[in-house]
């Protein structure tokens, strides 16, 4: 096994719950909470804020003061209601592609370790290729493939970020089979890929939660970063690589533009970063 | 023995990803042989231009065929011709790839230095103030985006400060802010984990002995711990090499830096496939030579490793 060949995260048994053991690190504690506070503010700040994406042409570029407490843009749009719906778009992005890349690498993972044989080699082959490339570098040929656009943005990542849960989910399921009760089930006529479906999955939903759980941050990262270059997010669309885009045009004269999407990104990463890093240590052996 | 079952995992790996991108470009929508022709200048081109066309970039071969021919090209280094400007997409990376290497290299080199510095302070002073620090500088530059830092840096230093210039030319003159802004990332990586190696290091039987015979923090961090973590390190860097090319496209927009990742950025809108393709390649390529330098490298300073 090559040194270099990313590993999915090994995960030992939990003794004590992992919500416990997660919110003895203070460190969890102030990533969760700071997440909880930005997914609270994108969900209800919006009910109180002007819409998003009316433009006012006799407010534009007001810097931020009682009326807009970000100021407004070149448009007379409410930074701050702009940064709050980009919060729903980003994060809710976010939350699909890691999810849409889990569901991925679960299905490829369990099909490969419960049937074995030659659509084990085709979907671990596949799967080793895709973990020893570049997976931003993958995204943009997928893009430049579906075109640009939010939904293909998602699509793209989804589907070049998979690779490390099937790997997980590929071991969990192989070392499964040979368990007791899942060889009784067996023995009683249930087909392998029903076996692990039905005596092993449930037992692994958590270990997956966790793995995909701790690409977010860069799932934030990047469709920010590539909707900042134009390839994700479309103006008008309240989305915080295409505020920091709009932002960096005027930034000479209006720099309060940057403010709340640049400081959006760095809360969502940080919280994501401080959630993982305590994920890591809680459940990996050290 | 492991160079021959390194280079034989590393053909595997470009094969796969060779089949996975010529899938990409097979499976793009749209005749590439009319984009050719409006790119020659040939506007609303009459079947007849269209089918020659076709038949000059083998498009209307098997797909087996045509993935020999697309395969056999690529490996001399024939990526095929622009969508956008019907000149051969390696003539295009070829006027653009001394930009790019020269930010790459830049940062790999300012990311290193860094990396080292930070991850060996924190380790020397693990639990007070220099780790706190180091740790906070690293949390600090791994949450602030890499583009974000490069717009403000570029508007208060190059702009306001008027240090530099706005005008990023792609010579050695003007590399030093897009190559940190391209760096961060890595930096805030590649210290943490030099910096719980160099700790797992230190916690070894050898150095409490070493410290029982008078040697100071900073000699058994130099000459014992360091050596040490040189394998995982080296790993990381090789690993890092990815994320500096795919954060090339976006470092190179925002300092419109004229190297392949921005002339990619640009393809990927005009719908220029072959040149996506190529630059995926190109990176594809990097990425495995780099992880095979590494583990080769790492198996030299790693006797464990050669088994």
């Amino acid at each position: 096994m090559s040194v270099l060949t990313r590993t999915a995260p090994r995960l030992r048994e939990v003794h004590q719950p992992l919500w416990r053991a997660l919110l003895a690190r203070p460190a969890a504690r102030v990533g969760l909470a700071l997440g909880l506070v930005l997914v609270l503010a994108a969900a209800v700040g919006p009910l109180f804020l002007p819409d998003p994406d009316v433009p006012d042409y006799t407010d534009q570029l007001a810097p931020p003061g009682a009326g807009h407490w970000l100021g407004t843009d070149t448009a007379g749009r409410d930074l701050l209601a702009r940064t709050l719906a980009g919060a729903r778009t980003s994060l809710g992005a976010a939350a699909l592609v890691t999810a849409l890349a889990a569901l991925i690498g679960l299905v490829v993972g369990t099909l490969a370790g419960a049937l074995g044989g030659a659509v084990d080699t085709v979907l671990t082959r596949l799967t080793d290729v895709l973990l020893g490339l570049p997976s931003l570098v993958l995204t943009l040929a997928v893009v430049g493939v579906l075109g640009p656009g939010y939904g293909n943005l998602v699509l793209a990542m989804a589907v070049t970020s998979w690779a490390g849960i099937a790997r997980l989910a590929r071991a969990v399921a192989r070392g499964a089979l040979s368990r007791p009760d899942v060889l009784a089930a067996r023995m009683a006529g249930v087909g392998p890929v029903r076996a692990v479906l039905r005596h092993v999955l449930p037992g692994v939903a958590v270990q997956v939660a966790v793995a995909a759980t701790l690409g977010l941050g860069e799932a934030v990262l990047t469709l920010g970063g590539l909707s900042f270059l134009g390839l994700g997010a479309q103006p008008p669309t309240a989305e915080w690589g295409t505020m920091l885009a709009a932002g960096r045009d005027t930034f000479a004269y209006a720099p309060w533009q940057l403010v709340g999407p640049g400081l959006g990104l760095v809360l969502a990463v940080a919280a994501a970063t401080l959630v993982s890093d305590a994920l890591r240590d809680v459940t990996e052996p050290t | 023995m492991l160079v021959l079952r390194r280079l034989g995992q590393a053909l595997v790996t470009l094969a796969g990803a060779g089949v996975l991108v010529f899938a990409m470009l097979a499976a793009t929508p749209g005749d590439p042989a009319r984009r050719v022709l409006e790119a020659r200048g040939v506007t609303e081109p009459g079947p007849p231009a269209v089918a020659a066309v076709r038949a000059e970039l083998g498009l209307d071969d098997p797909l087996l065929v045509r993935f020999g021919s697309w395969a056999a090209d690529a490996a001399r280094g024939d990526l095929g011709t622009s969508w956008r400007t019907g000149r051969p997409v390696s003539d295009e990376f070829a006027a653009r790839l001394p930009a790019t290497l020269r930010l790459t290299t830049a940062a790999l080199a300012l990311a290193v230095t860094a990396a080292l510095l930070l991850g060996a302070t924190a380790a020397l002073g693990a639990g007070r103030w220099p780790d706190v620090l180091a740790r906070g500088i690293a949390l600090a530059v791994l949450v602030v985006p890499g583009f974000v830092v490069g717009i403000v840096v570029l508007d208060l230093v190059v702009v306001r400060a008027g240090l530099g210039r706005v005008i990023a030319d792609g010579t050695w003159a003007t590399v030093f802010l897009p190559a940190l802004t391209l760096a961060l990332g890595s930096i805030a990586t590649w210290s943490r984990v030099l910096r719980t190696s160099l700790l797992e290091a230190g916690s070894a039987a050898h150095l409490r002995v070493s410290a029982a015979r008078g040697a100071s923090p900073r000699r058994r961090l130099l000459v014992h711990q360091l050596p040490h973590a040189a394998a995982p390190f080296l790993t990381m860097v090789g690993l890092g090499t990815a994320a500096l090319i795919g954060g090339a496209p976006i470092v190179e927009s925002v300092f419109t830096w004229p190297g392949i990742g921005r002339y990619t950025v640009e393809a990927i809108n005009a719908r220029d496939m072959p040149v996506v393709v190529g630059f995926t390649l190109v990176a594809v390529l990097t990425y495995v030579l780099a992880g095979l330098v590494v583990d080769l490298l790492c198996a030299a300073v790693d006797p464990r490793l050669r088994a």
